[in-house]
């Protein structure tokens, strides 16, 4: 099926429209966070970086995730629809990780001491975020789109497989990262306040990936389009 | 009881990166698409 450039307009009208509610509900996590949820009394104003951290790790995953099962979706059906969805969704994962790996040695630094130590959680993101740098690299030196597709599908699934690893990691190896709080089997371990504030976090951050990758699928459709015109 | 440390310098910074870091994205998101209407007309 032809990319339609008129639906790729819309897409990206729709992007954008809810990546700009969603950038304000994330200035409102930060003011929440900041202003009206109480400060962990051990780790003091530093602890509220996981507001940020924990839903952007989420968002990452949650990329990561979809990218691999759209990538399943295109080696099965061969539709480039799922191939499109694999590569926005990799790219803005990728932002994601780069927050994780940039707040979290902030985090760090003031709590265990060290900006980075080799823990286990820690080093896998690090290979998931070089093996996403890896996905993008791939995508651009190839040229021909089924090839590039279908080779890229394989490194989104191999990603994909990495992610439970990485959410196990603290269970499985003795680390420094603190175990989940609230994405595990018993109740969150957490002040109502602080969890409230992460919840609502979480629903903002979520909502960003929507948009951004609406967005992002909308500009390659577009793209696409204009290739297919253009030949 | 403990006292709470002052940390609040590592939460501003945390805060300023990851609010570059998406609002950057976002601003090649807008650059982008204004290639694709230029390209398109």
């Amino acid at each position: 099926m032809n990319p339609d450039p008129d639906r790729a307009q819309a897409l990206i009208r729709r992007g954008w429209r809810i990546t700009l509610v969603s950038l304000l509900a994330v200035a409102t996590v930060m003011v929440l966070a900041l202003r009206f949820t109480p400060t962990e009394i051990r780790q003091g104003l530093a602890q509220k970086i996981f507001y940020i951290h924990a839903p952007s790790a989420w968002c990452a995953f949650l990329a990561v995730g979809l990218t691999g099962m759209a990538s399943i979706l295109y080696l099965w059906l061969g539709d480039q629809h799922f191939d499109r969805f694999a590569a926005a969704s990799a790219e803005v994962g990728t932002v994601f990780c780069a927050v994780v790996l940039t707040t979290g040695p902030i985090w760090g630094k003031p709590i265990w001491g060290a900006w980075w130590t080799w823990d286990a959680r820690l080093s896998l993101t690090l290979f998931l975020f070089f093996l996403l740098l890896g996905y993008h690299v791939l995508r651009s030196a190839i040229r021909v789109p089924t090839e590039r597709a279908r080779l890229s599908a394989v490194v989104g699934i191999m990603a994909m497989v990495l992610v439970p690893f990485i959410h196990l990691s603290v269970y499985l190896f003795r680390g420094l990262h603190p175990t989940p709080i609230v994405l595990k089997p018993s109740a969150p371990s957490l002040d109502p306040e602080m969890l409230r504030t992460l919840l609502f976090s979480f629903a903002a951050f979520t909502l960003l990936y929507v948009g951004l990758v609406t967005l992002t699928y909308g500009i390659r459709l577009a793209q696409d389009a204009g290739e297919r015109s253009h030949a | 009881m403990p006292e709470t440390p002052s940390n609040g310098g590592f939460m501003v910074a945390a805060y300023v990166m990851a609010s570059l870091i998406y609002l950057g994205y976002v601003l090649v998101l807008w650059g982008r698409c204004r290639r694709v209407g230029r390209d398109e007309n």
